[in-house]
């Protein structure tokens, strides 16, 4: 499957996506739709992105039974506690235009596990979660999540036993959300750091289970990019 | 859910998956009276709309994202921040009105792209001419 997609050795031929992006972002700024500055701006605004917020607010909310309690209940608020302001984020300071600010944190039980995804899209919430993995945006995973979730997770390397519950959130344009997965044992005494460091983008998205000494995603095969945007 | 709720679906999904092969039948503009009501549901559903539909496992993989994807993505966000469209419209032309061809063909980001070139079309910001010019002046520099 990876080989088939390669681009053919030897020639070194510009990609007609490359050209149109290329194009299109020029056009725009030549007839003063934005400047190049603020492409600038964007580009810079999704460096600071990524899972971190949204594993410290985790953190937080293990540690302090208050802030749980705000979590849950106002995602947009608790986000403010780990430094993501979803009302006036940089840099439109009017949130970005394609995330909106409803923010829900799901909350797992022993007997209630959450999964997120977006059938109709791939909505996902960027300001505090970074950008989503390739997976999430794949029809595939979009299909059959929602129809067949033991399986889809069970794929993922998550074998839930039949009496825990599955509770498939679906995103939509409005409303985001991250999983908020149980505290696993072997944690207690932990720093907030410490217990950040594993709950990992995919507890965040419900495919996978904090565990001690897991401190990144499950590896997989990673595709490589013909020329890749280096963050 | 309920057990004829569930039919209904199946079937739904089961006339979806013959729609493109019955380019091959005689059914090009049928007369009303040869569309029965499931398969009118069938040709308006939108091609984003996959949520429950079958498929079959594949292999889990991450992505390195390339510069153009990235550089995508930001031009569409900025596009909005600037006014030119906000993020349903945005939505509506790239996963529903590039139809199911493009939808299902092309790269995630190459429905991105295609959209942010036709909404400064659509709108009139530029015309065709000066986006094939473009295009044509952009390809030269890697000649």
């Amino acid at each position: 499957m990876a080989e088939k997609h390669k681009p053919a050795p030897m020639v070194e031929e510009v990609s007609e996506f490359e050209v149109l992006e290329i194009a299109v972002r020029e056009l725009a700024i030549e007839k003063g739709l934005f400047t190049a500055e603020d492409h600038q701006r964007w580009t810079e605004y999704m460096h600071t992105l990524g899972p971190l917020p949204a594993a410290r607010l985790v953190a937080k909310a293990w540690l302090d039974p208050e802030f749980k309690k705000l979590a849950v209940e106002d995602g947009v608020k608790a986000s403010l506690e780990v430094g993501i302001d979803w009302v006036n984020s940089m840099p439109t300071q009017f949130g970005t235009p394609s995330d909106y600010c409803n923010l829900r944190v799901l909350e797992d039980t022993p007997k209630l596990k959450h999964v997120v995804v977006c059938t109709l899209c791939s909505c996902y919430p960027r300001p505090i979660l970074g950008q989503s993995p390739e997976w999430y945006r794949t029809p595939n995973y979009r299909r059959r999540l929602v129809r067949w979730p033991r399986q889809v997770l069970a794929e993922f390397g998550l074998q839930l036993p039949d009496d825990v519950e599955v509770r498939v959130e679906d995103s939509n344009q409005k409303s985001r959300f991250i999983v908020l997965p149980v505290r696993p044992e072997g944690t207690e005494g932990w720093s907030e750091d410490q217990l950040a460091e594993i709950v990992t983008r995919d507890c965040l998205i419900g495919v996978a289970m904090p565990k001690p000494g897991q401190t990144a995603n499950d590896p997989r095969p990673v595709r490589p990019a013909v020329n890749p945007y280096h963050h | 859910m309920s057990s004829s709720v569930r039919y209904k679906v199946m079937k739904h999904l089961e006339i979806v998956k013959q729609l493109q092969p019955s380019l091959h039948y005689e059914t090009h503009a049928p007369a009303p009276d040869q569309i029965d009501n499931e398969h009118y549901r069938a040709y308006t559903r939108m091609s984003h709309d996959v949520g429950g539909e079958p498929d079959v496992p594949i292999t889990w993989e991450e992505k390195e994202e390339e510069v153009w994807e990235h550089n995508t993505f930001v031009t569409c966000e900025v596009l909005a921040w600037r006014g030119v469209w906000n993020a349903e419209e945005r939505r509506r032309r790239q996963n529903v009105d590039v139809g199911q061809t493009q939808y299902l063909g092309l790269p995630y980001y190459g429905r991105w792209l295609l959209t942010a070139a036709r909404i400064l079309v659509d709108k009139q910001y530029i015309t065709v001419t000066e986006l094939s010019d473009k295009i044509d002046e952009v390809r030269k520099r890697y000649e």
